[in-house]
């Protein structure tokens, strides 16, 4: 539970007690006979009823008056459908209305104060409708006597209305969500207009402090907490896009409301900042990031056009809808004080600068991580590869990512993905294989992403696992493109894997560079007919299968025939990035694999060959050369490079191959040894350190004893393929741990949350229906 | 030229003073205008005592012989100021002057400033008053007595804060004094400080290690050993990072220092994958040679690349220092990299090639013929190069370095000995150890 949520709780206790003492008797009475509880409790509203339509019979002239006032509430009731319930509400919106209708100048701050209380202690009882108190709230806000008050009955208001929320799955009904907004920004006015109150939830503030007036000079202190509603407000506009589906109108409409949001939140944050609390103002400049980030410039200069027009536009329908329901009686007038618009620089790098410089130097160490992220994602979106790298690796957020929490991890993965489609667009292969192939290394880059659940086939989920991962989906708008992330890894793999494999096609188990790329193309080899590509794995093993024999007309070609570059802005200029590269490793397969058929190779044959310039060519081959990769030089006088066969007479063959197992033979006797005396003191040479690293299956089961793992080894058992008894590799690791990391924090949350929720969504449930028919009405 | 012009990038980093002889060079070489210089001169001087320099500048750049009034209005103040500061700081002045009073100090700070107190009544406002003194001497310009008055208060001085900037002082008046081998302990000094110092945050020290180095340069190009020293400085990995952190321009300087030093290979191999990774964020002709030579193993950019890194390092303030001889000025650190330079490209090409033709590798190099041919010979004489030349073809041709077999066979073969021999000792020690038990 939130700090907030828990105070929320524990004042409402007290108001409870408060409110108890008045019936204290019944209540014992009650708990003695608990069967003639239903009608007693029925006798005593009905008895107050009577009471009050007493009065209310002594001036019958009022009636037809506030009828036109109630309309808005009997429509609300209207639709409502349920006979019984219509009565009951219209009457009690009608005595509310009455009361306060009689004459305005008797309503006193008392009077508001006691019906506010009221009210208040009838929240989240079984009889109260949560619609119907909003709305009593809402007159009440109307009928505030001082400014104080108002902001005490509209943070009520507010919080009524996230009770109308249907339970922690579901999302909060949109038009409730709007007017909770605008209340926002009434507080926030109310707030800017009177700078002594000040809104405060570390105390429990005076009974009466509300009555001091607007001149009252001093503070005041009102409870509250506006960052914990403006992230809850955030919350349910998040929960709304998961829950909507993202392929009709509807969700399209409710993107449109994001800037109904950031006008909240950046008058709560300029409000923040100006009394000096920035670690709050951090908080929600953090809110704000998480809405920008992800943005390319085009969304970004979309949604600022949009902010202008629709900040015209709903303003003027905005007012007037509120000024109606205010109506004639609204005692404390606020005038709007905060913009309703939001300002947006031009450049969406602008904004997230600013906002970032914020947070870095005021928020706490999960708000910086998160900006941090955010701030990686934003740069590598704008192919500023460096930059992101670079506050990478200064930051040091891939050393303890594991013990930070699961959304900040999905971040954190969603950014290194960025940053991998970065490194690919600007040409740095090995950069983007390096970001990505962990990703891909468990097969679960949808649930690692959070863009959707992936089916484990070898261990079911729980309901309670279920709910909570897919309460963290992202919704659609944010995702990340996953055919195009799952064609730039594989691309990227091929460049890197393909030379590698051609290299060393002797001892092809020595150097791995991907597992996830080598497996797939075992797959595809295993096939006996080959079909035409179909989906992205498809055309990478095409591609791939030309590339080693060096035709890189035809691995171009089958790449370029991918749809998913279209969805690249800097299309050209990557497929033409993407047509050298395939050029350069297309050469060094070709020199790999043929060297040996060769004595010498000229250099006009190969510029020819792979349609290269002499410069490429020499620099390609000459970087191989350096690097000892070919055993060849450069003949310069009539440019060829002449290969030097490195080939053993038989006598040296074999006095190669009786080392080799003379050398087997020792490692076998000292495991031996081993094995006998208990390794401990045994100094091994490196060597043989390195072989049991690659030996299978060794004793990896005790070193990574956490859950998900020896889950996966189960299952891998049975398939060969996946290999998945000992896989000891240092990148699987780390995602590994994630997920277990991710288990273990859904089990703590879900632990604390469940019992809470669970009681408000049986409660709502039953009124479900009826509500969401009003709302639509 | 002026595009490769690193003023601008380096000079917020030194100390106003400094700037000077970096405006001066400028001056000389021509690059920017006159007037500009003179402008950024008095610019620089505004701030400073040096009001006297000022007006000269000012009167040179307007060719006029009036001075503004508030020049003038300056120059009366700063007098008035010097006066009572040496006013405040003579007590202590004169107690140094005394020679006899100064052995009395010992090496212990407290009982000098006990005994001082004590015998000529100077207590810390006097000794404030000294690196108040001391502070505007530097800024009058008058170096050298700011650089003996600032070693005097560092030994009085108690507060480690104050003791630090008077090191800066110091080492800023002792580099324009030219006293390169003092100027080199200072600096040595400082470094101590800065490493082993807790700063507040880990920014300020970046900063301050930023600083050093700038100043540094001034030093290590002057000094007659301050080549190696700049290696042993910038390549430190808090260094290193440092640079490339802040101030990616130094890796020229420090490039240069590779290039010219051969003794450090090593190094010179990680030094080049730094090069590697920061080409995005700084580039000029010294990174981009090595990048070819080394990365990218293009002979042709890598000799148009040395043809600019002359112009460089010709226009650069502190690798283009001039040594007059008679006639003649040169440059010598500008021979001395055109040399090494020619060399690297040599080494790596050799290293590739099998036949080199003679004509197409001094062009390559900027050598003529029969000074090519005698280079050549030279290096295979000093068994630095393993080929023979043939006359005939007009070629070089190099030794192939083919690992020899036999050494392969003997090197796999002396691993399992020694490896056996091991195996047999810690199975005795274990038989030993068991009966024993």
């Amino acid at each position: 539970m939130s700090s907030s949520n828990h105070k929320a709780l524990n004042a409402m206790k007290q108001k409870l007690k408060k409110n108890n003492k008045q019936y204290e008797e019944l209540i014992n009475k009650y708990r003695e006979n608990p069967e003639s509880e239903e009608e007693k409790f029925e006798e005593e509203e009905e008895e107050e009823d009577e009471d009050e339509s007493g009065s209310e019979l002594e001036d019958p002239s009022q009636i037809p008056e506030s009828s036109d006032e109630d309309d808005e509430g009997e429509e609300l009731d209207d639709d409502a459908g349920d006979g019984a319930w219509e009565k009951k509400l219209s009457k009690k919106e009608k005595l509310m209305d009455r009361e306060f209708k009689k004459d305005p100048s008797e309503i006193t701050w008392d009077t508001v104060n006691k019906k506010f209380k009221e009210v208040m202690a009838a929240r989240g009882r079984k009889g109260t409708g949560k619609f119907e108190q909003v709305e009593q709230l809402t007159f009440l806000t109307k009928v505030a006597k001082t400014p104080a008050q108002k902001l005490e009955i509209l943070f009520s208001v507010i919080s009524a209305q996230f009770d109308v929320n249907p339970g922690l799955s579901g999302h909060m009904p949109i038009n409730v969500w709007k007017k909770c907004v605008q209340n926002m920004l009434v507080i926030l006015d109310i707030l800017v207009q009177y700078p002594n109150i000040v809104v405060d939830d570390m105390v429990e503030p005076d009974e009466n402090e509300t009555q001091k007036g607007a001149d009252h000079d001093g503070t005041i202190r009102v409870w509250g907490n506006l960052v914990a509603f403006l992230e809850r407000i955030d919350n349910e506009f998040f929960k709304s896009l998961q829950c909507i589906d993202p392929h009709t109108r509807e969700y399209v409409e409710r993107l449109r409301d994001e800037p109904l949001f950031l006008v909240v939140a950046q008058n709560v944050q300029e409000y923040l900042e100006r009394i000096g609390d920035l670690k709050s103002a951090a908080k929600v400049a953090l809110r704000r990031v998480e809405l920008v980030y992800y943005k390319p410039q085009e969304v970004y200069d979309a949604m600022r056009k949009l902010a202008e027009l629709s900040g015209d536009g709903e303003k003027d329908g905005d007012e007037t809808k509120v000024e109606e329901a205010r109506g004639p009686s609204s005692f404390v007038v606020t005038p709007e004080v905060v913009s309703r618009k939001p300002t947006f620089p031009d450049n969406s790098r602008a904004l997230m600068d600013i906002l970032v410089t914020l947070i870095y130097k005021s928020g706490d160490e999960r708000t910086k991580a998160l900006a941090m992220l955010c701030d990686i994602y934003h740069h590598a979106l704008f192919d500023e590869f460096s930059i992101a790298r670079d506050l990478l690796l200064m930051s040091h957020l891939q050393d303890n990512i594991q013990h930070m929490d699961v959304s900040t991890q999905i971040l954190f993965n969603r950014a290194m993905a960025q940053v991998g489609l970065c490194a690919f667009r600007v040409g740095l292969i090995a950069e983007g294989h390096g970001c990505l192939s962990e990703l891909y290394s468990g097969g679960r880059v949808k649930e690692l992403l959070a863009q959707g659940v992936s089916q484990n086939r070898y261990h079911e989920k729980t309901p309670e696992q279920e709910r909570l991962e897919r309460r963290r989906q992202m919704p659609y708008h944010m995702h990340i493109n996953l055919e195009l992330l799952e064609a730039v890894h594989l691309i990227s793999a091929m460049l890197l894997e393909v030379p590698n494999m051609a290299a060393n096609s002797l001892d092809a188990k020595r150097k791995v560079i991907s597992k996830t790329f080598r497996r797939l193309l075992e797959l595809s080899e295993r096939q006996t007919f080959t079909g035409p590509p179909e989906n992205v794995r498809d055309h990478v093993m095409a591609a791939t299968r030309a590339l080693c024999k060096g035709d890189f007309q035809k691995a171009l070609d089958v790449i370029n025939s991918l749809d998913v570059w279209k969805l690249l802005r800097n299309r050209e200029s990557v497929l033409e990035m993407l047509k050298a590269k395939i050029k350069e490793e297309a050469l060094r397969t070709y020199l790999f694999t043929y060297c040996s058929s060769y004595d010498t190779v000229s250099l006009d044959q190969l510029t020819k060959m792979f349609d290269l310039s002499d410069a490429q060519v020499h620099s390609m081959v000459s970087k191989m050369l350096v690097n000892e990769e070919l055993h060849a030089s450069w003949d310069q006088p009539t440019r060829c490079i002449v290969f030097h066969d490195v080939e053993y007479s038989r006598l040296q063959a074999l006095a190669f191959q009786l080392t080799e197992k003379l050398s087997i033979l020792a490692e076998s006797n000292e495991r031996a040894v081993e094995a006998r005396i208990g390794g401990g003191g045994l100094d091994l040479p490196l060597r043989r350190r390195d072989n049991q690293e690659y030996a299978p299956g060794t004793g990896g089961g005790g070193r990574w004893p956490d859950v998900s793992y020896n889950q996966g080894r189960q299952g891998g058992s049975g398939r060969t393929a996946y290999s998945g008894g000992g896989r000891p590799m240092a990148l699987g690791q780390a995602s590994r741990d994630r997920s277990s990391g991710q288990s273990r924090g859904t089990g703590g949350y879900s632990g604390r949350s469940g019992s809470g929720m669970r009681g408000s969504q049986m409660d709502a449930s039953a009124r479900m229906v009826s509500l969401n028919r009003g709302v639509r009405g | 030229m002026a595009t490769y012009d690193l003023t601008p990038r380096i000079a917020p980093n030194l100390d106003r003073h400094l700037v000077f002889p970096l405006l001066e060079f400028l001056q000389e070489q021509q690059l920017y205008p006159d007037e500009q210089i003179l402008k950024a001169k008095i610019e620089l001087l505004n701030n400073t005592n040096m009001v006297d320099y000022a007006m000269d500048i000012h009167k040179s750049l307007y060719h006029t012989d009036d001075v503004p009034q508030d020049m003038v209005d300056r120059r009366v103040e700063v007098v008035a100021r010097l006066k009572a500061l040496e006013d405040a700081a003579a007590p202590l002045v004169t107690f140094l002057q005394n020679p006899s009073a100064v052995q009395e100090l010992r090496s212990d700070k407290q009982y000098n400033l006990q005994m001082l107190k004590d015998r000529y009544q100077i207590g810390p406002d006097q000794i404030e008053a000294l690196y108040q003194y001391a502070k505007f001497q530097f800024e009058c310009g008058n170096y050298s007595g700011a650089a003996d008055y600032l070693y005097q208060y560092r030994a009085l001085c108690t507060n480690s804060e104050r003791s630090l900037s008077a090191l800066w002082g110091k080492l800023a008046a002792e580099i324009l004094m030219q006293n390169w081998d003092i100027a080199l302990e200072e600096l040595n000094c400082l470094k101590e400080i800065i490493d082993s110092k807790s700063f507040s945050s880990p920014l300020n020290q970046v900063q301050s290690r930023i600083w050093l180095m700038h100043w540094s340069l001034f030093i290590f190009f002057n000094h007659d050993n301050g080549r190696t020293q700049i290696i042993d400085l910038f390549n430190q990995d808090k260094y290193l990072n440092a640079i490339q952190t802040s101030a990616p321009h130094l890796l020229r300087y420090l490039a240069t220092a590779f290039i010219v030093n051969k003794r450090r290979r090593p190094q010179f191999k990680e030094f080049i994958k730094v090069i590697q990774q920061d080409q995005c964020s700084y580039k000029d002709p010294i990174t981009e040679f090595l990048a070819c030579v080394y990365v990218n193993y293009e002979f042709d950019g890598a000799q148009k690349k040395m043809k600019e890194c002359e112009e460089v390092i010709l226009n650069d303030p502190f690798l283009g220092k001039r040594v007059e001889e008679g006639n003649f000025s040169t440059v010598p650190l500008k021979d001395e990299f055109l040399e090494n330079a020619r060399l690297f490209i040599f080494e790596t090409y050799c290293r590739i090639h099998q036949r080199i033709d003679m004509k197409v590798l001094f062009e390559k190099l900027n050598l003529n013929y029969e000074e090519g041919e005698r280079w050549i010979v030279n290096l295979i004489r000093n068994s630095k190069l393993d080929a023979k030349i043939d006359t005939e073809m007009g070629t070089v041709i190099m030794e192939p370095n083919q690992p020899n077999v036999y050494e392969q066979l003997i090197d796999h073969a002396k691993a399992l000995q020694g490896r056996t021999y091991k195996l047999v000792g810690q199975l005795l020690e274990h038989a030993q150890a068991q009966p024993a038990r």
